[in-house]
């Protein structure tokens, strides 16, 4: 009874080590692509390299053979030994490495690179690797872990945006502010267009009604008051070398300090407007 | 409790103990020698089997691995007679030769050169730890272009690690 609660209770399940080797990258030349040589595989770790080559030279010369593999980031070699045949006779060699399990990802390129007189013949250089078949468990449906997918049942999804009552109320609500916006920019034409004929009536000096005639008969009478003649008799003598004459006596209005205080006005104006105007066109 | 304690102390004391123990040491040998590919005689004339490949032999190889440098020297003898043959009347004139066809080491390609050579012997002196791979090739030649007899002809090359 107890074991065929067990045996319902675990399900058949097996994860297995897969081991082999690649086959020699050195086929096509001295340099070589990992991802072309190993598979894969996921959670793949590369275990153990050899590597054989035949060195030709003279005994005489000086030559290093560097076996190697760059990290995959470039940031310096996964792998790299030197067999300095400097001073020897070539003869062929035949190494094995064995390495502490490193992901098939951190492998570069890898090449045979030849240092100082010779060369490298018959190169054969084979990596040994190790994977397990269940290292990602949804892999299969055998493997330890597995869970079984849960179907999500398929839900609309309500759009408010695409819904035709929201979409004619948000037609209506644009319509309207285009309509003030429109409004809006008639009435500042309007304001623009009076701006401009004002700037044009001040262009013309001789417009006597710009002029309010209060205030230009208060100016009159402050310019043409006599001072008593106190003010300007007793005083002590010391030096009084410039002594300043207002020829005629009469101080003209700046009819042009006054247009040009209007134009700035009327510019700081354009320039709000205009403003407005780049502020309106960027919220559309 | 304590009358019963000394005299029972005093009796070990009377009686004495004597005890052995072995000390055991086991020493593996750390040089080993792997025959890795057997030869093959081919036979391109009549009078002639030899291991050159060219000729259809196969040269055998034997690798030693040498785990400490210095303690040993190898010694191979290529063949210069038949193990087993068919009944042979006339001569067999024997030539052969030794050389490292790999190596584990760099260090190891001026063995052929240092290697020393008496009768068909040719004897190395194990420098570097490691392993090393040898060569044999082997040439009989019976007679004065003599045929030899049909049958199954076997010769030995002998290996040694002998300790220095």
């Amino acid at each position: 009874m107890a074991l065929l609660a067990f045996s319902l209770c675990s399900p058949y399940s097996y994860s297995e080590e897969v081991y082999g080797t690649t086959n020699n990258a050195a086929t096509f030349g001295l340099n070589w692509v990992m991802t072309n040589i190993l598979p894969s595989q996921a959670g793949l770790e590369v275990n153990g390299l050899v590597y054989q080559y035949t060195a030709v030279k003279d005994p005489e010369t000086g030559m290093i053979v560097y076996v190697q593999n760059e990290y995959a980031d470039g940031s310096g070699y996964i792998f790299r030994n030197a067999d300095d045949w400097t001073g020897l006779p070539g003869n062929t060699i035949r190494r094995k490495f064995a390495l502490p399990n490193l992901g098939a990802e951190l492998w570069g390129p890898g090449s045979i690179e030849v240092e100082g007189e010779g060369s490298v013949e018959n190169a054969s250089v084979v990596y040994s690797y190790r994977y397990d078949t269940c290292f990602d468990p949804q892999s299969d449906p055998n493997c330890p872990g597995y869970e079984e997918q849960v179907e999500v049942p398929e839900i609309a999804i309500y759009d408010p945006l695409q819904d035709p009552l929201v979409q004619e109320d948000l037609e209506r609500k644009a319509r309207i502010q285009e309509e003030e916006e429109e409004q809006e920019r008639q009435r500042r034409r309007e304001q623009w267009a009076v701006s401009n004929a004002l700037e044009d009536l001040l262009a013309d000096g001789n417009n006597p009604s710009l002029i309010d005639p209060v205030a230009e008969a208060m100016a009159l009478a402050l310019t043409s008051r006599v001072l008593p003649t106190n003010y300007y008799n007793g005083l002590e003598g010391r030096e009084y070398f410039d002594t300043v004459v207002l020829e005629g006596g009469d101080i003209a209005d700046n009819a042009k300090a006054r247009r040009s205080n209007l134009a700035q006005q009327l510019l700081h104006q354009q320039m709000v407007d205009s403003q407005y105007e780049s502020s309106q066109q960027e919220t559309k | 409790m304590l009358k019963v304690v000394i005299p029972m102390a005093a009796s070990i004391l009377a009686t004495g103990v004597v005890a052995q123990t072995e000390i055991v040491g086991n020493v593996d040998s750390k040089c080993i020698i792997i025959s890795e590919t057997p030869g093959v005689y081919g036979n391109p004339n009549p009078y002639q089997l030899t291991t050159a490949p060219t000729n259809g032999g196969v040269q055998p190889i034997i690798r030693y691995d040498v785990l400490a440098a210095d303690y040993y020297k190898a010694v191979i003898e290529h063949p210069i007679d038949f193990s087993t043959s068919p009944t042979l009347d006339d001569v067999v004139t024997w030539t052969g030769d030794v050389e490292v066809s790999e190596m584990s080491d760099t260090n190891m390609a001026d063995y052929d050169t240092n290697k020393v050579e008496y009768d068909n012997a040719h004897e190395y002196e194990m420098s570097v730890a490691g392993s090393t791979w040898f060569k044999i090739s082997s040439t009989a030649d019976y007679g004065y272009t003599k045929s030899f007899p049909a049958g199954q002809y076997t010769a030995v090359v002998q290996a040694e690690c002998i300790p220095l």
